[in-house]
């Protein structure tokens, strides 16, 4: 598991407009497989989009503005806007299995690792 | 009075800039697009017709483990967040790929108007996005204060 199965691609499918944030994540490695945290606040389970395709998993979090209507704004220090990240995976996660899980504007996915295949004694034949 | 062609006295500057380029290429910034307020957690604060609303975003918080206290038109925000080793058992350092995320204790103290009512004061916590209402006090009328004469 020391292969690169975490590289992200930063700074796609930008929408023109509106702001696209990379949201802060944690990775770790248990004995089952891997666990990525990643902070979405305000992002709801049915705005969220978790695609895995070729090898790349991509979460694009949908946030809606929930400020009521006429609200003036009379300081501002933090904007809201969509997460997207993506990373690679690597050959040993085994796709049909990862979980995922929102709780708080906290995204936890389960990636299982493969388990390592035995070695197989090939028989060898006399011609 | 010397006289300098225009050019020339910006040379050094456009030196400065080209040994600027020259160290800054090849570096990666780690903290690109992610955000990094200067105090936690960043609110923003909106003004209705009827109330002040304050929103902060605290994802991985627990309702529970927030404490907000008022006082002298003073709103302080207190809390702590655990790391993920707390809920999934046992985690060494060395297990970890990748951490970008921040756990611990905060605290943040935001002036409010005076004129707003304390005892009304409500707050909401859904989806890691704290909102807290603060109602406005309904407007004073101006009250006549009547003058007698000494006589």
């Amino acid at each position: 598991m020391n292969r690169q199965d975490s590289n992200e691609e930063r700074g796609e499918m930008a929408h023109p407009g509106q702001y696209v944030f990379t949201p802060p994540i944690d990775i770790y490695e248990t004995e089952a497989g891997l666990v990525l945290y990643a902070d979405l606040p305000g992002v709801s389970v049915g705005s969220l989009e978790l695609q895995v395709q070729d090898n790349k998993l991509t979460l694009l979090g949908k946030v809606e503005p929930q400020i009521p209507e006429g609200a003036q704004p009379l300081h501002q220090e933090y904007e809201v806007g969509n997460y997207l990240r993506s990373f690679i995976l690597s050959g040993e996660i085994v796709h049909s299995e990862i979980e995922a899980k929102l709780t708080n504007g906290v995204l936890r996915i389960f990636l299982p690792k493969a388990p390592k295949a035995e070695p197989r004694r090939i028989q060898v034949n006399t011609g | 009075m010397p006289i300098f062609r225009w050019e020339q006295s910006w040379n050094p500057l456009r030196d400065l800039e080209r040994e600027v380029d020259r160290l800054v290429q090849g570096v990666e910034f780690s903290v690109q697009g992610i955000r990094m307020p200067r105090q936690y957690p960043a609110v923003n604060i909106f003004e209705l017709a009827h109330e002040y609303l304050i929103t902060a975003e605290l994802p991985g918080m627990l309702a529970e483990d927030l404490e907000l206290t008022i006082a002298n038109s003073v709103l302080t925000l207190k809390g702590h967040r655990n790391p993920p080793e707390i809920a999934d058992g046992e985690i060494s350092e060395e297990r970890f790929r990748r951490q970008e995320r921040t756990f611990g204790e905060w605290q943040r103290s935001i002036s409010i108007p005076d004129r707003i009512s304390e005892e009304h004061l409500s707050a909401e916590f859904n989806e890691g996005v704290l909102k807290i209402h603060l109602p406005k006090l309904e407007e004073e009328q101006p009250r006549q204060i009547p003058v007698s004469s000494g006589e």
